[in-house]
């Protein structure tokens, strides 16, 4: 098989839904921002990109209409590059880069951009038109707010408000870290808005206590312990990586960050759907030949304290090793652009940190689990 | 006249400017907020800044809605002055003191237009001492317009011209202030204190005095002079309370220091130890510490009341107060109560009564002009006169006389006769002349009273009556408590539509109360479920959704007029009328989820359709109903009529009238602009989600269950609430006509209605006010 590569990574700065400085900017115009950026830091020749894919898990409105190719036009990719868009909730720009290492494989191209994006301020989480299946609805919990699953996992994993709390302030303080040390510098695209350019996340809060959050209510559930302090925020951003071949991206001097050793996708129960990366890593790890002892980095998509401390556990993860520049609880969850994001930050931590493996994994609304093995290239 | 006051510039931002710019900004009309620089911080104009931002934030809110707040541009009188070039009136609204107005006069004559209005909002320093040293092109822009606080609320204002002002640029500010800012004009004398303020603290000072020297408690003595006198609830003291009792002692040096020294007022404007003592320990009222009442929070909330011997507080007492007639407006009767009560309540009206009567010339041109400043500016059921109608001009006159007080001459001219009356159905008061002369309405002002006076009505029952308002045009008015609606309503409207299809142009739905309806007759409603009149209800339920939608689909424009608080079936009206004039101050909203019920008069369609037809809204069947159920099953009520419009009650063009007073007229105008090729509306047709959006619908409020922010119950109902607007068993690809949205309606609320849950909330509304959230 082909060995593929992740040969570029760029995001816009993440910011809060509804009141944050991307609340005004289409989702098109955010994510063909982004993709200029990568095309700009990476060099890669436009004219060779055989497809733009995007993920977002609610393509409609702004976001609908196949908006990878509407993304595409906006960014002024050739015409001759396509356009697609991937649903799989919060696994969908993860998803585009597993389709676009598949189509590498039966020889339908050798470049790729995988982007993501969701506006969560333009675009309701539900979407605009909610209607749910009612007979569904009664047989499978397929519908349960995603709050709800987080309480699910607390209470089967046992973990304390206090833990998540615990989890949620070492999340703010790596991200505030990073942020301060400019590590964030190399992969966030200036986006230019009617408010003028941003280049800074505006979902970090530095000053976030374990005494802070333990006063907050509980989000979901009156007698619960998820809070909104302890759950990613709704976010909105745009994330893109570029997925090449080895020879390829050798060829034409890109710079290589990592190769995908190996992918997954995995189901579970949509009541517990926090827990879908503890069979898809798995998997994923089992068909790399590695086990969890062999990762140097790990990416595992905050969604909520509790379902990542859940993962954490079972999977036996190195908390150091893990998210080592904060999470989404820090750095926000626009839905379609995470994995896109968990992938390049793994493939540029590796780089950056040094090691052989990494690990990008995330949990799915509805019950599912993603994971992506990374290595290292020599 | 308004149209030439395009923008306005506020100079001073406390509470009385800001609020004073939130005015003219509510009325949509740019406004310039200027304050001084502030001593330190980087921001110079920090202060502006700072008043707007907080505005946002107080309540009762200063801003009828957020687009208001954006007309709102704030600076700086260092760098900005000069932006008043482009203003076409000057509100100066800084500190009391005449130095400081007299310099900033000087600095705005170099900046401003000829012809553009300068006023002071001062309400101590007279007008001649403010213009000294300005040029007579100055002195010929300059007027004092005192507006009361908070300036959204209080309809008062109070204008003040000099020998030099033109009458042109006062006739421009009045305008603007009557018609776009919905003030009431009052014109007032140039003397101290000006009307209102000076009866308003001499009769604060009177009650303050009589109480101590009578040794009354705070309880009673609010007792008394609250409402049997037809004044605020709170009384003397609580009022006090309310607005600071620290601003007592500014007020009086500011009189004492201006009235002529024959003044009545400086007999009794005396220190009281006690009130000293609690300004300078910090009990300045609701604001402080506490005042005269307080909650002692340390003994669990408790309500206290000071003692006035012993400067000490006890925990609050029920007053006996005035009963019977006395306790109910008979003011004769109140001043004729044995014991404490009759005495304080004369010691009250005797003192006050006359000496208002007493500024019949000096202070005010004429009695109506003091009666409307009391009214407006201190929310008095009647004004000093129309009191002394009530206790008898004669009867006043030989009381003061028997105590040998002064008579003032206007109860001399009155003698034995009153100061108001009807002649001809018009209402006429009494002049300096001894003449009858008729109460002269401002052009575009007309009050349903009026009319009430000068005819009989078309048509009337005992919950409403019809009105012939002119030009063709006929109004329902609604006559029951807060005028609930019931089935006299009903029948009233089904039987004025063939009347006014027949012999009329247009109807108007307008009352001149405070509130334009709280919605059905809940007592009725109970006390038919009390003893299991189902279907009575029923009958009820679709006996106002027949004549709802006989006013839609009527062969002549309906146009609503409301003004204060249109909820339930009082919002439903409106839904169902051709447009809406409202008054700016409307508190509409389908709120019958809090009583365990849901819109049963055809509010739920009418809501859809204007849902589906606003603008922005997403396509597909679920935004609308999404929309309109996030709005009715959380009870919203609307704070203004511009919140309205974002909320749905009202649409985008019906119109908003600033003056309460203008209402009527305008609604009027409105209905007749309709009338020349009027055709009624098509029924509308609906595409709604059904069972999948119900689950939608449902699956949201599970939500809110969950994190405690909705009850048992309310889940209950708002799963009824689902039901109709997603359309019951409707398939999206079905249409749903009105008729059968209207039969969905009506099971829902049949079925909540046999819930004794509701039936729980209905009755703890009734007792209480408040809804159980059961």
């Amino acid at each position: 098989m082909q060995s593929v590569v992740i040969a570029g990574y760029a995001r816009s700065p993440f910011h809060l839904a509804n009141k944050g400085a991307l609340a005004r900017v289409r989702p098109d115009d955010l994510t063909a921002q982004v993709i200029r950026g990568l095309i700009g830091k990476t060099g890669v020749n436009p004219a060779e990109i055989e497809d733009l894919i995007v993920g977002c898990a609610f393509p409609e409105g702004e976001q609908g209409l196949n908006v990878a190719r509407l993304i595409g036009l906006l960014a002024d990719l050739p015409i001759s590059v396509g356009g697609m868009t991937v649903n799989r909730f919060c696994g969908s720009s993860m998803s585009g880069i597993h389709y676009a290492m598949g189509q590498i494989a039966i020889g339908a191209g050798e470049v790729f951009i995988c982007a993501g994006v969701e506006s969560m301020s333009r675009v309701p989480m539900m979407g605009f038109n909610p209607m749910p299946n009612p007979a569904l609805a009664q047989k499978s919990a397929v519908y349960m707010s995603m709050g709800e699953t987080a309480e699910n996992v607390a209470a089967k994993y046992q973990i304390s408000r206090a833990d998540q709390e615990a989890l949620a302030v070492e999340s703010q303080k790596r991200a505030a870290a990073a942020r301060e040390a400019g590590k964030f510098a190399d992969e966030i695209v200036t986006i230019e808005t009617k408010g003028g350019p941003v280049s800074e996340d505006g979902t970090i809060r530095p000053e976030t206590t374990a005494e802070t959050l333990a006063g907050l209510k509980p989000a979901f559930d009156a007698q619960g312990s998820v809070t909104a302090g302890t759950s990613s925020p709704l976010t909105d951003g745009a994330s893109a990586v570029l997925v090449t071949t080895e020879d390829y991206a050798r060829k034409n001097n890109l710079p290589i960050l990592a190769r995908i050793k190996a992918v997954s996708i995995s189901g579970c129960a949509p009541e517990t759907m926090g827990l879908g990366p503890i069979l898809s890593s798995q998997k994923a790890m089992a068909r790399a030949g590695i086990t969890a002892a062999d990762l140097d980095v790990v990416e595992l998509n905050e969604a909520f304290a509790s379902q990542a401390l859940a993962c954490i556990k079972d999977l036996g993860l190195d908390s150091a090793k893990t998210n080592i520049d904060g999470g989404a609880i820090a750095i926000g969850h626009p839905l379609g652009a995470t994995g896109a994001r968990i992938v390049g930050k793994a493939a540029s931590l590796l780089k950056r940190e040094g090691g052989k493996y990494a690990l990008a994994s995330q949990c799915i609304g509805g019950g599912q689990g993603i994971a992506t093995v990374l290595e290292a290239v020599e | 006249m308004s149209d030439s006051i395009k923008k306005v510039c506020v100079i001073g931002a406390g509470t009385m400017g800001a609020g004073i710019a939130a005015q003219v900004a509510n009325a949509g009309v740019p406004v310039l907020l200027l304050d001084i620089v502030p001593k330190d911080g980087a921001n110079r104009n920090a202060i502006a800044e700072g008043a707007v931002a907080k505005m946002l934030k107080t309540e009762p809110a200063p801003f009828m809605s957020k687009a208001a707040a954006k007309l709102v541009e704030t600076g700086n009188i260092e760098d900005h002055l000069g932006k008043v070039a482009e203003c076409d009136w000057v509100i100066e609204a800084v500190i009391e003191r005449l130095d400081i107005k007299q310099g900033l006069y000087a600095k705005l004559e170099a900046v401003k237009r000829d012809g553009t209005a300068v006023s002071s909002n001062t309400s101590t320093i007279p007008l001649a001492n403010l213009v000294e040293g300005r040029s007579d092109a100055f002195k010929r822009d300059f007027l004092i317009t005192h507006f009361f606080n908070p300036p959204r609320y209080m309809r008062l204002l109070e204008i003040v011209t000099g020998p030099e002002t033109d009458a042109g640029v006062a006739a421009k500010v009045e305008a603007f202030a009557d018609v776009a800012m919905g003030k009431t004009v009052v014109k007032a004398k140039d003397t101290p204190g000006f009307i209102a303020n000076r009866i308003g603290t001499y009769w604060i000072q009177l009650g303050i005095n009589a109480a101590f020297e009578m040794g009354l408690s705070v309880e009673l003595a609010d007792a008394i002079a609250g409402k049997p006198m037809g004044v605020p609830k709170t009384g003397i003291f609580g009022l006090v309370d309310l607005v600071g009792i620290d601003l007592m002692p500014h007020l009086q040096a500011s009189l004492t220091s201006t009235l002529p020294q024959d003044d009545p007022y400086h007999a009794i404007a005396i220190d009281h130890p006690l009130i000293g003592r609690m300004i300078a320990d910090g009990y300045t009222g609701r604001k402080g510490k506490g005042g005269f009442y307080r909650l002692n929070k340390e003994a669990g909330r408790r309500k206290e009341a000071i003692d006035l011997a012993t400067g000490e507080y006890r925990p609050a007492i029920k007053a006996a107060g005035p009963r019977g007639s006395a306790a109910k407006g008979d003011l004769k009767a109140l001043a004729e109560s044995k014991g404490d009560i009759g005495a304080y309540a004369w010691a009250i009206l005797g003192g006050t009564l006359a000496y208002a009567a007493a500024l019949v010339p000096a202070a005010a041109s004429d009695v109506v002009a003091v009666d409307d400043a009391m009214k407006l500016g201190y929310n008095w059921k009647a004004g000093p006169f129309e009191m002394i109608d009530k206790l008898g001009a004669k009867y006043l006159a030989d009381r003061l006389e028997a105590e040998g007080k002064p008579v003032p001459e206007m109860l001399k001219i009155a003698g034995t006769r009153t100061f108001y009356r009807v002649e001809n159905g018009k209402r006429q008061f009494l002049g300096l002349d001894g003449e009858y002369h008729d109460v002269v309405r401002p052009e575009g002002v007309l009050r349903l009273a009026d009319v009430k006076l000068a005819s009989k009505p078309l048509i009337k029952n005992a919950s409403a009556a019809l009105w012939d308002v002119g030009d063709g045009v006929v109004c329902l008015e609604f006559t029951g408590k807060m005028n609930a609606l019931d089935g006299e309503v009903m029948k009233l409207i089904v039987q004025a539509i063939p009347l006014v299809a027949s012999q009329y142009k247009a109807l108007v739905v307008y009352n001149d109360a405070d509130a334009f309806s709280a919605g059905a007759n809940l007592g009725l409603a109970l006390f038919a479920i009390n003893i299991a009149a189902y279907g009575e209800i029923e009958k009820l339920v679709a006996g106002g959704q027949m004549a709802y939608k006989g006013l839609k689909y009527a062969p002549f424009p309906v146009v609503g007029a409301p003004a204060g608080l249109a909820v339930g079936g009082g919002c439903e009206i409106l839904l169902h009328c051709d447009a809406v004039q409202a008054h700016a101050e409307l508190y509409t909203g389908l709120v019958e989820c809090g009583v365990g019920l849901i819109p049963g008069w055809g509010g739920n369609g009418e809501m859809l359709d204007r849902a589906r037809k606003a603008k922005m809204m997403p396509k597909g069947p679920m935004p609308p109903v999404a929309k309109v159920f996030e709005t009715v099953s959380t009870a919203t009520v609307s704070r203004s009529a511009a919140q309205a419009k974002e909320l749905l009650f009202l649409r985008p063009d019906d119109g908003i009238t600033m003056n309460r007073d203008r209402l009527l007229y305008d609604a009027k105008q409105k209905a007749l602009s309709m009338v020349e090729g009027y055709t009624p509306p098509e029924a509308p047709e609906f595409r709604l989600p059904g069972a999948s959006g119900h689950e939608a619908l449902n699956m949201a409020v599970d939500g809110f269950h969950k994190r405690g922010m909705a009850t048992d119950y309310d889940v209950v109902v708002s799963n009824e609430l689902a039901t109709v607007l997603s359309g019951g068993e409707a398939d999206v690809v079905d249409t749903v006509t009105e008729q059968e949205l209207l039969k969905l309606e009506r099971e829902a609320f049949m079925r909540l209605v046999h819930d004794k849950r509701t039936i729980a909330r209905v009755e703890h509304m009734l007792e209480t006010g408040k809804p159980l959230r059961n």
